[in-house]
């Protein structure tokens, strides 16, 4: 049942400049890697200037070897990079490869043109002074604070007593370890008498952190790893912190001159107006970024927009400037020579059928509709996945997906149900991203499979019209499955989602029609579950066994 | 836009009852938009209807139709050539499409599919609010952009009554007063004074169905009917 695609191809004409929001390390570095593959690129940053004004990273979160001066002087002598600072990004319209975007200056605001965005946004740093009932004062202070003292005045730590409470007031990670790690070595560096750093949980998952670990505790650091804070009373001279022991079996104290207190790297409250700007999904914790397997690291539910460092995770900077240089790779592949040759039916939009209702563009997963003043809805080739979400909730069937045109799928409907003879005819709609294949792989390894089933291939479940499983009965079929990607894992990111939404409805359809809703199932497979798709169609076999043929 | 909502299987079946060959047409304007009565719905009905049918031994034959306004007499010309093969129709359009079809294929039955239910706005896909009553008379420029027509579950022009309840409406908590809102909306405006105005009531009683003819055009309706 696999979908002969035979289609028509066509050149068109792409922007190739790229704009890059946000002039801290990781921006700079993004504009630096862009520029190197020969593009033109606009750096945007709503401070005064790029470098390390704009970076957010507290001084223990940025490596000694971190060198912005270096590259904002790179940035400088470029001459393919212009450098926008004092401006906001107010409005960005269009698609991959044809961004609009209206840039604001204190005295203007001037629109460009580009092909791809690379969002290099920076964090909020949040102290969590409140999460342990603690205010700052002269022996509680948070963790930019002491990088600070630190690297200015680090003698006046010797002999001194210091604490840390980590992991308590948020999730730890890898990135507040790092500083952690880092500032109990200069601590011992800089002679002091001792170091206690209390933590829910060591987050070392990074490179060089346990070996950072390690060598902290090797200098005498004492790890007290608690289920919960500890208890803490502040006085004038310093802190006492009150702790279970689990060997002593008793509470034990520990005294210190200063306490440390964790702090968050957080989203900006910008995130989520940038995120609803952009029309990107946001992730956990607020990143602009949600999770999908099928992605690169940089990309989004978005093509032609990227997300780097700051904008997508709180992770080490090293891990930034990575990104940074995944995001000029990622760029180069979309925009190449700035002429794409793209499929002529990828999504077709029937101008004289379309009423404007807008439900395509409000549907679709990936931002890649848009409309113009004296048009209808353009469905954009660069940007499209494909996917036929659209297409499926279009009330005038007015998009038609290449390969997965209506009649095309009304028609293999009715061929598969043709040469179904005495069995129970069951038919399965099946994502060729998970079910197909494993429907496949249940073939190929000769496992039984009900006589009676047959498969229909689509572009993903989301492309499962309404129409299809009721015409599916309509033609014969004794039973329906919808088989989807599981939860979490659609690469249209909702389109699983949407036809568990149209499965509910259509059974809701068949127990008004006097069907067993029972003959309609939704399943969710990945791609190598063979043996779950043979048991999901045996036992959607059985129930049809026992409900009987649908009386014709 | 005009939002009207699919009538219930059942409703439709049961009006339908003893018809053998039915053309069902779709409407592509405020229906469809409103994903109640355009191609796709038109599609969907039918393959209930031929389910229902076939569950029932009692089979159908079912034609799908969709025009571009059900409202507009020109849009029903190509519909000519079909209705006489059909014993019913089943129109999928607002009240006035049905009624308009079914004055001009007067011959032939013609039954609703949906239910008419309000002139509103679209919040988001198949998310409707009813904003207004065609009362004729607008206020909105004394009420903030709010319509008390609408909004009031006593429709008044000159609010809020002694109902108005800390925001809500004393009919129920979950149903905010409009005056109130109308209040926040002209104190945010720096227009307060607007509330004060006495606004004459509406002509409610007796109402007979409304023909409008623009101002423009009074003269050719004239000339036309002479």
């Amino acid at each position: 049942m696999t979908a002969k695609v035979e289609t028509a191809m066509e050149q068109i004409e792409i922007a190739t400049g790229v704009l890059v929001v946000g002039g801290g390390m990781t921006g700079v570095e993004t504009a630096l890697q862009v520029a190197s593959q020969g593009y033109a690129v606009t750096l945007v940053e709503g401070g005064a200037e790029i470098g390390p004004g704009a970076e957010s990273r507290p001084r223990g979160a940025l490596p000694d070897g971190a060198d912005l001066a270096d590259r904002v002087a790179r940035v400088r002598a470029s001459d393919r990079i212009e450098v926008l600072s004092g401006t906001r990004l107010d409005a960005v319209a269009g698609l991959a490869g044809d961004f609009r975007a209206w840039l604001g200056t204190a005295e203007d605001v001037i629109e460009r043109r580009f092909g791809a965005v690379v969002l290099a946004t920076e964090f909020a740093v949040k102290p969590l002074f409140l999460g342990y009932q603690l205010s700052p004062g002269k022996a509680v202070i948070g963790q930019s604070d002491l990088e600070n003292r630190l690297a200015e005045d680090p003698a006046a730590f010797a002999e001194r007593t210091v604490a840390f409470v980590v992991g308590f007031a948020q999730n730890g990670n890898p990135l507040v370890m790092q500083r952690v790690f880092n500032s109990v070595k200069a601590l011992q560096a800089a002679g002091a008498a001792g170091v206690n750093v209390f933590v829910a949980d060591l987050k070392v998952a990074d490179d060089g952190l346990e070996r950072c670990y390690r060598e902290g505790r090797d200098g005498g650091a004492l790890y007290f790893k608690l289920k919960a804070a500890p208890q803490i009373a502040t006085a004038e001279a310093g802190v006492t912190l009150t702790f279970p022991d689990p060997v002593l079996r008793r509470a034990v104290n520990a005294d210190a001159d200063l306490l440390v207190v964790e702090e968050a790297l957080e989203v900006t409250a910008a995130n989520a107006d940038l995120a609803a700007m952009l029309r990107l999904d946001l992730g956990p914790q607020g990143f602009l970024q949600a999770d999908n397997i099928y992605r690169f690291p940089v990309a989004t539910n978005r093509e032609g927009i990227f997300v780097v460092g700051a904008s997508r995770e709180a992770r080490s900077l090293a891990w930034a400037l990575t990104d940074a240089r995944n995001a000029a790779l990622r760029v180069r592949e979309l925009l190449g020579d700035g002429k794409r040759s793209v499929p002529r039916d990828k999504a077709v939009v029937d101008i004289g059928k379309c009423t404007f209702c807008l439900t395509c563009y409000r549907c679709c997963p990936h931002g890649a509709i848009y409309w113009l003043a004296e048009n209808k809805p353009v469905i954009s080739p660069v940007a499209c996945q494909g996917c036929g979400i659209c297409a499926s909730e279009c009330p005038m069937d007015a998009i038609q997906i290449g390969g997965f045109r209506d009649d095309e799928v009304q028609g293999r409907i009715g061929a598969a149900l043709a040469d179904v003879n005495g069995d129970p005819a069951i038919v399965a709609f099946c994502c060729q991203n998970s079910a197909l294949a494993a429907g496949e792989m249940a073939a190929q390894f000769k496992m039984p499979l009900p006589a009676g089933l047959r498969l229909v291939q689509v572009p993903c479940a989301g492309k499962i019209d309404l129409q299809y499983i009721l015409d599916a009965f309509v033609k014969g079929a004794d039973g329906v499955l919808v088989m989807a990607c599981h939860p979490g894992n659609c690469k249209s990111e909702r389109g699983n989602t949407y036809a568990g939404w149209r499965v509910e409805d259509a059974q809701r359809i068949l127990a008004g029609a006097g069907l067993d809703a029972e003959r309609l199932r939704f399943a969710t497979l990945a791609a190598n579950m063979g043996s779950d798709f043979r048991a999901i169609v045996v036992d959607m076999a059985q129930k049809i066994q026992e409900l009987g043929k649908v009386s014709q | 836009m005009i939002v009207a909502e699919r009538k219930p299987l059942d409703e439709i079946n049961a009006m339908l009852k003893g018809y053998r060959r039915v053309l069902t047409v779709g409407c592509g304007t405020c229906v469809a938009v409103c994903l109640a009565g355009g191609e796709k719905e038109v599609g969907v009905l039918n393959a209930e209807l031929q389910l229902v049918r076939k569950v029932n031994g009692d089979p159908i034959e079912l034609g799908a139709a969709c025009v571009e306004r059900q409202c507009d007499m020109e849009f029903l010309d190509p519909l000519e050539v079909l209705v006489d093969h059909y014993d019913a129709i089943l129109s999928m359009a607002c009240g006035a499409g049905i009624q308009f079809l079914a004055e001009r294929f007067a011959e032939v039955p013609v039954f609703p599919a949906v239910d008419t239910t309000f002139i509103g706005a679209n919040r988001d896909v198949g998310w409707y609010e009813e904003k207004c009553r065609a009362c004729g008379t607008c206020v909105l420029g004394m009420t903030g952009g709010i319509c008390p027509v609408t909004m009031c579950a006593k429709g008044l022009f000159n609010g809020p009554c002694g109902g108005t309840n800390n925001g809500s409406c004393e009919i129920s908590n979950d149903q905010p007063c409009a005056w109130y809102r109308i209040y926040e909306r002209l104190a945010q405006q720096n227009r307060l004074a607007n509330i004060m105005e006495i606004h004459p009531a509406n002509e409610w009683r007796n109402q007979t169905p409304r023909t409008l003819v623009q101002a423009g055009y009074r003269r050719r309706k004239e000339a036309l009917a002479s």
